[in-house]
């Protein structure tokens, strides 16, 4: 009885305050983490950077690609133990949360939302992409994630410039943003030391800069095209926690997909799918709390739902639960 | 091959048959196509007509055992292998070994039917079936066809006694070998491409067989290659467990011309291999409980790409560094002809180790159809995810020898080779020759060796020379290591003799015409030189190879040029300071020195303690130092703890070098101390080792510059407040030093600062004997050669004299890199940053804006 009072509570939850609880005390552990000694490793599967000085955990790019830049005798020999446990540590720090480390964790995840919060403000209206771009665009975070990964490989077999090292990192708007959060605005100038650096540092400030105009006028702009995003989908069938759809009981009414940060389609569209989870979603639930139908929507951790749409839950969201009851 | 002697040992056999054979007809083809090679077989091809002919009887129960055929194989082939190990590298033992195995199949073809040779006897038809399951090819029928048919042709025209019709439904092509025979007698069969390893996450009737033979073969093969090519070969081979119940046998048992130590590493690795799989699975069908057969067969399936992919990876690297030009020299050697072909590849070149991602992606399949096959098992989530290690162990193990190897070769290194197996040898090179040539004049135990440098005299045998020296002789490979001996070591060297390049004999070196600058290889220098006794020799050796002839003078004189970048310090003078330097100090004609590391081994391995060699060196040029010789003081060295030890000191060439390990991050410190009455002379070197990927943290205490009491005279770098383990020093950055002599400051010490460009600065101690230097920028490359990490050098000097007119002197070298804002401007990425804001900005305002506009005017319009 009293577990199922506590479901029903949470069933009942606003989970924008909720969220928004978790996203600011994560983004303290990550980014301020440091000045109480808080370290939580080097293989956070969330955009927690590193050039960050007080981080209280570290982006796992930035060591997979520091890992991978090795010299190849070594990178497949002894070494590569090393990667494969810093690899094991990111996938169970993963495959617990899946892609709610992109909604609830990332920290320049949160910025994006602060900053879309301003906007809401200044009434200032947001932009959508026409379905057609969305399609496009959506490709260029594996292109990025195929940075990640072979570049440095390029760079261990001889073959590129070793200037590249860290090279997605240095265009990566968080390594601008986080430190200046620590008061560090280093990172803000243009390496001149060699052509290679100073397209990387040209790339990062203009990087960061459409980062900026972009997430004010789109919600989650960033995410598109982040590369941690599509590393996250491709171990997502693996992960326990689950975003599950009923698509007999969808009435594609639109609710969630109006909702949707990410301008998911198939969230409202797809009635077959069982695991509705795409490589753009960020996890937040907001489709979740916004769909009227009874149990359409839920999350399931290995096999329990914890959070289930409930016709009472989006009633009282939706502020006319006297009536129902 | 019949074109030669076939009893010796060839490289054309053992080229055809580990370089094209296994790497292409079976290790590839088998993934990929299946069975196919069973198709050209030529036992399989003839068997078919002799079936034909034959008795047609059935094979005896007790024959028709797969196990005879894997037994062979493994016994049969591999452990007579590890045995003797040059066995089958002979064209002979190989003609021996298929005469028996063609006959035998024979025998067997004849009386009994369905080429039951095939399935049960034959060494690698169980093998290639067991195999087979990974590849992306499938033969199967066409169902709606096969379910109105009666008629079985397909099966009565399969000389295997196969039914083609079931394939499908069984997910598995039994004993088929793409022989296409069946095709002939119906069109419903069908030859398709699926998913890699499609038949093995299928459920099907597991064969006991196969199992054992992922497991066995994997033993034998790339395990057992591990234990005796691999650990055998590593400096620290005598100490497994093999070799030492090998040596443990010898005392009692004569194992005559066999390879004892071959031997027990494959009955190791069977032993091992097989207690890895059987204990696992044991556990594992405990948690699960279910019985423990099924379980090892059902989940045994999961062994079956670590053999093959393995040798994937082993068999592509070998082609690409010998075996592709060992293809094409045993060729034309076959039609007489002797052509040198240098390969693809060097061993130890980069790109190949691309070819090891094979043995991962082994790993990574195995435990992928380790976790489809659990599915043919029924118990909880649970207690599947509890076996699942389990049932893994033998795919640990591999994991886990594979790692132990390049633990091993890693930090203890390889042994010198001195017989090559597996068709692996040395270039042989213009002056090599072969041993029993060789004539030694020199005698002890390391009389094959150089006596100045250690190189193989019988690699470098055309340029020998030879010395008397105190009565003994002395065999030095080439004129090189003469000279060093005679000219910069001053020995006193009698009898020069050197080696005739015609006849190999010893002749004297002043009689000797030397060729020098032929187009041969040189041996430890730029130019070759060879000698002749008969000038007409030299003559003709320069109209095929060009250079030109001169006496042994002249030879010398050459020689000497190698060594005249460096040069030696005899004497250190009271004036010029001696310091340290992490850098090699001389330069040898040809061969730059890496200006980076100099001498740190950098982490190589996890586990491997990092060291630091630093060399004892004088003169007034930072950048081109010179070796201190006659070494009269003391050395030093200090841990993080600031605990001192005594180094081990080697000298080699005239210079002196100091090498010390450093297990933890922090700073370690060497001295050296050279004191008489009327002077102190003290030279330090401080490295700052730091592993940023332990968690050791900055221990400021720890890290304060401290002196040791073994130096009366110190010169310490202040810390500065917020120093860090990645505090580097840069251009701009002010440094704080205290001078101390015997533990106390010292006022009106004279301090000088030198960098490597020649910037030099005064100074002198104050009463608290501080003094300090704000370091200058004067690195001005040209910008394409800039390097932002550049390490300039710094000696910092004192001097001071005490009442008693007693001299002290110090040095102490560091490094200093380009501050951030010599090459990083923050002006650029504010206006990049301000220019794009406004183009991005604008050009988003500007665009909404043309959107709402013309819905106004529509408006306005209306109005009027």
């Amino acid at each position: 009885m009293m577990i199922n009072k506590i479901f029903q509570k949470i069933q009942k939850a606003d989970i924008r305050k909720f969220r928004f609880w978790i996203q600011l005390f994560l983004f303290v552990i990550f980014v301020y983490g440091g000045y109480v000694a808080i370290d939580v490793g080097r293989e956070i599967p969330v955009f927690s950077c590193g050039y960050d000085r007080e981080a209280g955990g570290v982006c796992y790019f930035m060591s997979l690609q520091h890992q991978l830049a090795r010299p190849w005798e070594r990178l497949f020999s002894g070494a590569s133990l090393g990667v494969l446990s810093a690899f094991g540590v990111f996938i169970l720090w993963f495959i617990v949360f899946n892609k709610a480390w992109c909604g609830y964790a990332c920290p320049l995840g949160t910025m994006q939302d602060w900053i879309t919060a301003l906007r809401k403000r200044l009434r200032i209206p947001y932009s959508t992409y026409s379905e057609e771009s969305f399609k496009s665009l959506k490709k260029i975070k594996y292109i990025f994630l195929l940075i990640v990964i072979l570049f440095p490989l390029l760079i261990g077999a001889g073959l590129l410039d070793p200037e590249w090292r860290g090279g997605f990192c240095k265009m990566c708007p968080g390594r601008l943003i986080t430190p200046m959060f620590v008061g560090d605005f280093s990172q803000w100038s243009i390496d001149f030391s060699s052509k290679t650096a100073i397209f990387l540092t040209t790339f990062g400030i203009a990087f960061t800069v459409v980062f900026f105009v972009g997430s004010f006028i789109k919600k989650r702009f960033f995410c598109f095209f982040c590369p941690m995003s599509a590393m996250h989908y491709i171990f997502s069938p693996f992960a326990l926690l689950k975003l599950k759809k009923d698509g007999e009981k969808c009435t594609k009414c639109g609710d969630c997909y109006r909702v949707c940060d990410m301008q998911i389609w198939d969230i409202a569209d797809d009635v077959k799918s069982r695991d509705i989870l795409r490589d753009d979603c960020i996890f937040c639930l907001k489709c979740v709390a916004a769909c009227p139908e009874e149990d359409a929507l839920q999350v399931d951790i290995v096999k329990w739902a914890i959070f289930k749409s409930t016709k009472g839950g989006f009633a009282k969201r939706m502020g006319f639960e006297d009536e129902t009851e | 091959m019949g074109f030669y002697d076939s009893s010796k040992e060839n490289i054309f056999t053992t080229a055809l048959f580990w370089g094209l054979f296994w790497p292409f007809f079976i290790v590839t083809t088998l993934p990929v196509f299946g069975r196919i090679f069973c198709g050209i077989c030529p036992h399989g091809f003839l068997g078919k007509y002799i079936t034909n002919i034959g008795l047609k009887k059935k094979m005896p129960k007790w024959m028709q055992n797969r196990f005879i055929g894997v037994m062979l194989l493994v016994i049969g082939w591999w452990a007579v292998y590890y045995m003797f190990p040059g066995v089958y590298r002979t064209p002979f033992g190989t003609a021996m070994l298929f005469t028996v195995m063609t006959l035998l199949a024979f025998i067997l073809y004849f009386f009994y039917r369905d080429m039951s040779y095939c399935k049960y006897i034959c060494p690698i038809g169980t093998a290639l079936r067991a195999f087979g399951k990974l590849s992306f090819t499938s033969f199967s029928t066409y169902k709606s066809a096969c379910s109105s048919c009666k008629s079985f042709e397909c099966a009565k025209s399969c000389p295997y006694g196969l039914s083609p019709f079931n394939f499908e439904k069984k997910h598995s092509m039994d004993d088929c070998t793409l022989c296409m025979e069946c095709t002939h007698s119906c069109e419903a069969v069908r030859f398709t491409f699926v998913k890699p390893g499609y038949g093995i996450y299928q459920k099907f009737k597991t064969l006991r067989a196969e199992v054992w033979v992922y497991i066995l073969i994997l033993a034998a093969i790339p395990i057992s290659m591990a234990f005796s090519h691999g650990l055998g070969r590593s400096k620290v081979a005598d100490e497994m467990i093999w070799a030492k119940t090998a040596a443990f046998f010898q005392t009692f048992i004569d194992f005559g011309s066999m390879n004892a130590v071959g031997l027990f590493a494959f009955l190791y690795a069977v032993l091992f291999s097989a207690a890895a799989a059987m204990v696992g699975m044991f556990i594992a069908s405990k948690i699960l409980k279910k019985e423990y057969g099924t379980v090892f067969y059902t989940l045994g399936y999961a062994f079956a790409p670590l053999f093959i992919l393995a040798s994937m990876a082993h068999a592509w690297e070998f082609f690409f560094t010998s075996n592709s030009a060992r293809i094409v020299e045993g060729l034309a050697w076959g039609f007489g002809m002797n052509i040198d072909i240098d390969p693809f590849a060097k061993r130890g070149d980069t790109w190949l180790e691309v070819f090891h991602i094979f043995r991962w992606i082994a790993v990574a399949w195995a435990f992928y159809i380790l976790y489809r096959r659990m599915e043919y098992i029924e118990a909880s989530k649970i207690r599947k995810l509890l076996a699942y290690p389990f049932a893994g162990l033998l795919i640990f193990f591999f994991i886990g020898v594979n790692s132990y190897r390049s633990y091993i070769l890693d930090t203890y290194g390889r042994a010198e080779r001195s017989h090559s197996e597996h068709s692996m040898r040395a270039k042989t090179l213009f002056q090599s020759v072969k041993a029993d040539e060789v004539i030694l004049l020199q005698k002890g135990k390391d009389a094959a060796s150089c006596a100045a440098c250690g190189m193989k005299l019988s690699r470098f045998y055309k340029t020998n020379h030879a010395a008397i020296f105190h009565g003994k002789e002395r065999q030095y490979c080439s004129i090189h290591c003469l000279t060093e001996e005679k000219k910069i070591k001053n020995m006193n060297l009698e009898q020069i003799q050197v080696v005739d390049t015609k006849t190999l004999k010893f002749i004297d070196a002043k009689e000797a015409f030397y060729v020098l600058g032929s187009t041969k290889s040189a041996t430890m220098s730029e130019v070759s030189k060879y000698a002749f006794a008969r000038e007409k020799d030299a003559q003709e050796f320069v109209k095929a190879f060009h250079g030109e002839v001169v006496d042994f003078s002249e030879a010398l004189r050459v020689a000497m040029k190698d060594f005249e970048d460096m040069k030696v310090y005899k004497t250190v003078d009271g004036e010029t300071p001696i310091y340290f330097t992490d850098k090699k100090p001389f330069i040898q004609k040809g061969k730059m020195n890496h200006s980076g590391m100099g001498g740190m081994m950098h982490g190589r391995d996890a586990n491997r303690v990092p060291s630091k060699k630093v060399w004892l060196v004088t003169g007034d040029d930072i950048t081109h130092p010179l070796c201190v010789e006659n070494i009269q003081g003391r050395f030093f060295v200090t841990n993080v703890m600031n605990e001192v030890s005594i180094p081990k000191v080697k000298s080699k060439e005239g210079c002196t070098a100091i090498s010390f390990e450093m297990p933890k991050s922090g700073y370690y410190k060497v001295y050296y101390i050279a004191e008489d009455e009327h002077s102190v002379n003290v030279a330090k070197y401080e490295f700052k080792r730091f592993d940023h990927s332990s968690d050791e943290k900055y221990d400021k205490e720890m890290m304060r510059a401290k002196t040791i009491p073994e130096v009366p005279f110190d010169i310490l770098r202040i810390r500065s407040k917020d120093e860090t383990f990645y505090s580097r020093p840069t251009t701009g950055e002010k440094l704080q030093f205290k001078v101390l002599k015997d533990k106390k400051p010292i006022k009106d010490a004279q301090v000088i600062l030198n960098t490597q460009f020649g910037w030099q600065k005064h100074a002198t101690t104050d009463e608290n004997g501080s003094v300090s230097f704000t370091l200058i920028k004067d690195y001005y490359p040209d910008w394409d050669k800039y390097n932002k990490r550049f390490r300039e050098k710094y000696t910092l000097t004192a001097r001071y004299k005490d009442v008693e007119g007693k001299v002290y002197a110090m040095t102490l070298q560091d490094e200093f890199r380009p501050s951030r804002s010599e090459y990083q401007s923050y002006a650029y990425g504010m206006l990049i940053t301000l220019l794009l804001l406004i183009v991005f900005g604008g050009g988003i305002f500007l665009y909404r804006y043309r959107i709402h506009k013309p819905f106004k005017e529509v408006r306005i319009d209306d109005d009027k």
